[in-house]
């Protein structure tokens, strides 16, 4: 393991922002290329912080807060460094269901989604059923991911079970999958049945994972 | 015995004919009066006039003089709320948008006068005439360390909280803990008996525990200690509160706890010990699909793991969604629960 990888995955779970920032430039200043950044120090403390897949995740929301928003902003000014630009993969279109004004787990899976070099179109809060369609049918994202913190939010009509009626309608339901996270679906982890959705996830780290493996094509 | 007399007999470890058992109807008030909910929360004789109808038609063992969190967030000025009709409203603006922002913040320090105050503190004063001494008044109370997340939205704030600058966070912190200590205050003074005092912050599921500990209950400690702990239950909104419970004791003195359905009620007694009251907290987000044989098991299965030391049968929030028929048989199973297992 690089020296670079358990200095930034301890600065990430102290959450310590300055301490990982640091732990990079001077892995860059020590001649460590941008690629290895990404890929040797900043997805892999993603993945320590997230633990063994399976299990719920143990660390606190802070620590994962920090580990995907720093990822994010390391992503941003490592790719342009790369000796060759990285294929984008995927689109992944992101946003919190109508009604719902708490963005930071959403927040968190974007950032890990763009640590996996994976372009995302983020509407934010508070996002109608049909912005959320005609924003994948329009950037040709596979995969919709819908954040609720709260019951009514996460259950009720201007949520996944909308979504999902667009997407029958529009005879799209074989090309973009769904897929729910917030606190609801945490305390019953069978509703995301109810409201059509086709995965969700119990964190935001794990969200970005399975987000991700949706996008490609991948079992998820 | 009253609702008062068993929550008292319990937390003084004195026999009682059943657990006391607290459901929290909220929102649930609109449609007992057939209101829409923006309409139901301008008036605190709306409120209070429907947790008396609710607390008389289910019979459980609390009321509550609360409308929605966000209030809080219009005591230091915000004039936004959003509403739905199928659930609570949200913040929709943010107090807080740049540090200037922090620093103009303005905290009342009376609030029985307070414009945005005067509905709640109406509503405790209604409850405190019709059923004070007999059923216990429940209010909700924010922490120092939660409060800047509906004033300044989550992101902001944990990035206030976790990378500084430090003087900043604690002058925001000192506005808000004032803020908390004239609530209470307030509440007090209007009748409250219980007050559920909210600060997510210092569960290890959403701060490392070294930051839970040097931080969230340090401030917790400061918010609480003017008033006293008299009422005062210790609640950690939805997330767990295991690991850092005892911490909390220890530094705060608390001795109620409210946890979430996800802590383990067995490992919470033994973290905690023999004398604290804890509740046991039904998972009513699942309540909303489970049938009634389900539920049944469910509450017995919640008694059955209070064992070892005082305590109540509690629901989380319950949603809107969850039937009135569930809503009966879960309260059914309690009290047929709560009884047998005290016989």
């Amino acid at each position: 393991m690089l020296e670079a990888t358990q200095d930034y995955f301890e600065a990430i779970h102290d959450t310590d922002r300055t301490g990982a920032l640091r732990a990079v430039d001077e892995a860059l200043a020590r001649g460590l290329r941008p690629e290895d950044v990404l890929f040797q120090v900043v997805l892999p403390a993603i993945e320590r912080i997230r633990g063994p897949e399976g299990q719920a995740c143990a660390s606190s929301l802070a620590q994962q807060y920090m580990a995907a928003v720093i990822a994010a902003e390391l992503t941003e000014r490592m790719v342009p460094l790369f000796r060759s630009a990285p294929a984008v993969s995927c689109r992944v279109v992101m946003g919190n269901s109508r009604g719902d004004f708490h963005g930071l787990g959403r927040r968190i899976v974007v950032g890990c989604l763009r640590a996996m070099l994976m372009e995302v179109v983020d509407l934010g809060l508070n996002v109608a059923p049909e912005a959320f369609v005609d924003a994948a049918v329009s950037s040709g994202a596979r995969v919709i991911g819908i954040s609720s913190m709260m019951d009514h939010t996460a259950r009720g009509e201007g949520g996944c079970r909308a979504v999902r009626r667009l997407l029958q309608e529009r005879g799209l339901e074989g090309t973009i999958r769904l897929a729910v996270g917030g606190a609801p679906y945490r305390f019953d982890p069978e509703m995301y049945r109810a409201v059509g959705a086709d995965v969700w996830a119990p964190d935001g780290l794990s969200a970005g994972q399975l987000i991700a493996r949706l996008a490609r094509g991948e079992a998820a | 015995m009253t609702p008062m007399e068993r929550l008292s007999a319990v937390a003084t470890g004195k026999p009682v004919d059943r657990l006391p058992v607290f459901c929290n109807l909220l929102d649930q008030g609109a449609r007992a009066l057939g209101m829409g909910i923006e309409e139901y929360y301008r008036s605190g004789a709306s409120v209070a006039e429907a947790q008396l109808r609710m607390q008389r038609r289910w019979g459980h063992d609390n009321v509550w003089a609360l409308f929605y969190v966000g209030k809080e967030a219009e005591l230091l000025g915000c004039r936004k709320m959003v509403f739905a009709e199928d659930g609570p409203p949200n913040v929709g603006e943010w107090v807080i948008r740049t540090p200037e922002d922090i620093h103009r913040l303005q905290v009342p320090t009376d609030l029985a006068d307070h414009p945005a105050f005067a509905e709640t503190l109406r509503c405790a004063r209604l409850l405190r005439a019709e059923v004070g001494g007999k059923v216990p008044i429940c209010v909700y109370v924010t922490s120092s360390v939660t409060l800047p997340a509906i004033l300044m939205g989550m992101e902001a704030w944990l990035g206030l909280l976790l990378t500084g600058p430090a003087e900043l966070r604690d002058e925001l912190l000192a506005k808000c803990s004032a803020l908390v200590q004239a609530e209470i205050a307030a509440y007090r003074a209007a009748g409250a008996d219980i007050i559920l005092y909210s600060i997510p912050f210092a569960s290890p599921d959403f701060l490392p525990e070294r930051l839970c500990r040097s931080l969230a209950l340090p401030w917790a400690a400061r918010d609480l200690a003017p008033g006293g702990l008299a009422g005062i239950v210790y609640y950690v909104g939805t997330a767990r509160m295991e690991g850092m419970a005892a911490e909390a004791r220890r530094q705060i003195g608390v001795e109620a706890f409210y946890p979430s359905p996800r802590d383990d009620l067995r490992r919470l007694r033994a973290e905690l010990g023999p004398s604290p009251l804890v509740a046991g907290v039904l998972n009513d987000i699942e309540l909303v699909r489970w049938e009634p044989d389900r539920i049944r098991a469910e509450v017995k299965a919640l008694v059955d793991a209070l064992d070892g030391g005082p305590a109540l049968f509690g629901t989380m929030l319950m949603p809107l969604a969850v039937p009135e028929r569930s809503i009966a048989v879960m309260l059914e199973a309690a009290y047929a629960c709560a009884r047998r297992e005290r016989a």
